[in-house]
């Protein structure tokens, strides 16, 4: 078989160049683009994206939920002034579990999926950085939207997301340490040493150590209970 | 507020308690190398190695509590003897098992473990050298590898690691008589040691720091512990099976100059502090005697022939016996020299 060549007549050629020529004004008016232009643009994301996780120490309870969860073992507690957690982003898979299980709403998701790290160590974001996170720089004006009406197109708006989507707090149940199993201590008095507002005193008379907690200076952080090697101290609720 | 209050032991000398510990019992030389001072020392300072207890910079870490004495079998030592308590004594031989006489430490261990009584176990492995490494054991499969059952005749650090479990699980111990004695005093110190749900203890004479005993092995015996399969002390004599099926034996007595002295003031023989203890005098070769203590091990051992586990043979009380009486008198203590 013998491809033929195809004749146009002039008439033909005239309106094809015609057509050529509106679609390249048309374009170059009104583009119909549909790749975003990242980062003067951002693409908006659903609310339950899941993205860079932020940190509220004032929620937290150092109940270590977060640490036990995270089925990368990503999440590691570290001592601040109570023990709070630090992510390392080249362990974590963004399952947001943490965030999910976290009882106080002190892990909060955001829609941050662009950050970048100079190294694997850099990766490991420390307790003091999710206390103290680093500052958000944003070059976006514009968030677009991909709609489909019969065919694809990109809806882009003048405006700027916000990132962090907030979730109500809820409210703390009130702890303090006490003295549980009494039978249980050896009198090390690690916990006065280790209690950040001296809530728990040890006083040494002849042949006896006397150990006091004051549960009005208690805050219930619960660094003593964890402290303890014996399991002599617990928290309990604080009543009214 | 909560208020309660804890007694302080007294000091003979004025330095921290540690310091106390060393003087009174460790420079001494009566310390057992049981372990038991590093179980509970709160800010895990104690070490138990291949060489005496040593608390490394006590002289500013140690936070003073007494804990360590309150614990130590050997402070203000009144060494115990005889067969002591018991509810039954008996031989009997696993069917399961494999171990140094009739395996019984190990059955009693894994049916407390099928009878839901511990979580872990704290058994007593070895290294190529028959240096002797603890693991924690958490089923009864682990039970079936070879180093893990056996007699090591080192000191191992089975007390120490207690700690790492005994504040989340039931635990079940296996050891020398000085470390039967220091799960008790543990006991009455601090409730959370009451999670030591079963103490088997070990016939014992004399234990060694395992680089005096692979010395001595290597030098006055040209014997290499990584070519034995089994050591072992049977009637005065200490015999090494090696790889090869020759056996090199000679009698105990020549471990004279390496018995550590913490040792020779022992008069501590069947383990009188256990739950149950087992070793191999009064029965036959392949079978372990078994002195049933306390209720706790009396429900293991009816449980184990029940299920027919084991099987019983003859047990010669007054073979044990003599030993009992044969320790109190090669130990003498005070000591004479
Ligand atoms: C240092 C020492 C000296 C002994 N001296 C005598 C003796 O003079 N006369 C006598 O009749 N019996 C003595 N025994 C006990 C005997 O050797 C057997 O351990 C006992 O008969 C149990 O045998 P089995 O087959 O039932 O134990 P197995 O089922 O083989 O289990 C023995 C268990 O003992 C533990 N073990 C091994 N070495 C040590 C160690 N160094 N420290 C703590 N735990 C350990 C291990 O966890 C092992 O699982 C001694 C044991 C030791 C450890």
């Amino acid at each position: 078989m013998k491809v033929e060549k195809v004749e146009f007549d002039a008439l033909s050629r005239i309106i094809g160049h015609l057509n050529a020529i509106s679609v390249g004004v048309k374009q170059a008016i009104k583009p119909e683009r549909i790749t975003t232009e990242y980062p003067r643009e951002r693409r908006k994301l659903p609310d339950n994206f899941r993205g860079l996780i932020l940190f509220e120490k004032d929620r937290c309870i150092s109940c270590f939920r977060c640490a036990f969860i995270c089925p990368a073992n990503a999440i590691q507690m570290e001592l601040y002034d109570n023990y709070y957690p630090s992510i390392d982003y080249s362990k974590c898979i963004f399952c947001h579990f943490c965030v999910d299980s976290c009882p106080t709403t002190a892990l909060k998701q955001t829609k941050i999926h662009d950050v970048a790290f100079k190294d694997l160590d850099e990766m490991v974001v420390h307790t003091d950085e999710m206390i103290n996170p680093p500052e958000l720089l944003r070059e976006d004006k514009i968030t677009v939207e991909y709609k489909i009406n019969g065919k694809l197109v990109l809806e882009r708006k003048r405006e700027v997301e916000d990132l962090i989507v907030d979730v109500i707090p809820v409210k703390r149940i009130e702890y303090h340490s006490a003295c549980v199993n009494p039978q249980n201590c050896l009198g090390d008095a690690l916990c006065a040493l280790i209690c950040p507002t001296n809530a728990i005193t040890v006083v040494e008379e002849e042949g006896r150590r006397i150990m006091k907690i004051d549960t009005a200076k208690c805050t219930g952080c619960g660094l003593c209970v964890r402290e303890c090697p014996t399991k002599t101290l617990g928290l309990v609720r604080r009543e009214g | 507020m909560y208020q309660w209050e804890i007694k302080i032991p007294k000091k003979i000398h004025d330095t921290k308690f540690f310091g106390n510990l060393k003087i009174e019992v460790i420079d001494k030389g009566i310390c057992s190398h049981c372990g038991t001072c590093a179980t509970i020392c709160p800010v895990n300072g104690i070490k138990v190695e291949d060489k005496p207890i040593y608390f490394p910079n006590w002289e500013k870490e140690c936070i003073d509590c007494g804990a360590c004495i309150k614990v130590c079998p050997r402070w203000d030592y009144k060494p115990l003897n005889g067969i002591g308590d018991y509810l039954e004594i008996l031989a009997a031989k696993s069917k399961r098992f494999k171990g140094q006489d009739g395996a019984m430490v190990t059955e009693i261990m894994a049916s407390a473990f099928e009878m839901d009584l511990i979580d872990r176990a704290i058994f007593v492995g070895r290294d190529e050298n028959w240096k002797p490494i603890t693991s924690i054991v958490k089923d009864i499969e682990q039970l079936f590898e070879e180093t893990i059952r056996g007699t090591k005749y080192s000191f191992a650090d089975v007390m120490p690691r207690i700690k790492e479990v005994v504040k989340d699980y039931r635990v079940g111990v296996i050891g020398t008589p000085c470390m039967m004695s220091g799960v008790r005093k543990l006991q009455q110190e601090s409730g959370i040691f009451n999670n030591i749900k079963l103490a088997i203890g070990l016939f014992c004479t004399e234990n060694f720091y395992h680089w005096q005993l692979h010395e001595f092995l290597l030098k006055e015996k040209n014997v290499e512990m990584k070519d034995a399969v089994k050591t072992d002390i049977k009637r005065g004599k200490f015999i090494v099976s090696l790889k090869n099926g020759s056996k090199v034996s000679f009698p105990v007595k020549e471990f004279d100059p390496i018995i550590p002295s913490g040792c020779e003031v022992c008069q501590d023989f069947a383990a009188i502090e256990s739950d149950v203890s087992v070793g191999s005098v009064g029965s036959k070769a392949g079978y372990s005697s078994v002195i049933v203590r306390r209720e706790n091990a009396k429900k293991v051992l009816d449980y184990i022939f029940e299920k027919e586990y084991a099987e019983r043979g003859e047990v010669n009380i007054d073979a044990i016996q003599k030993l009992c009486e044969f320790k109190i008198k090669i130990h003498p203590y005070p000591p004479k020299h």
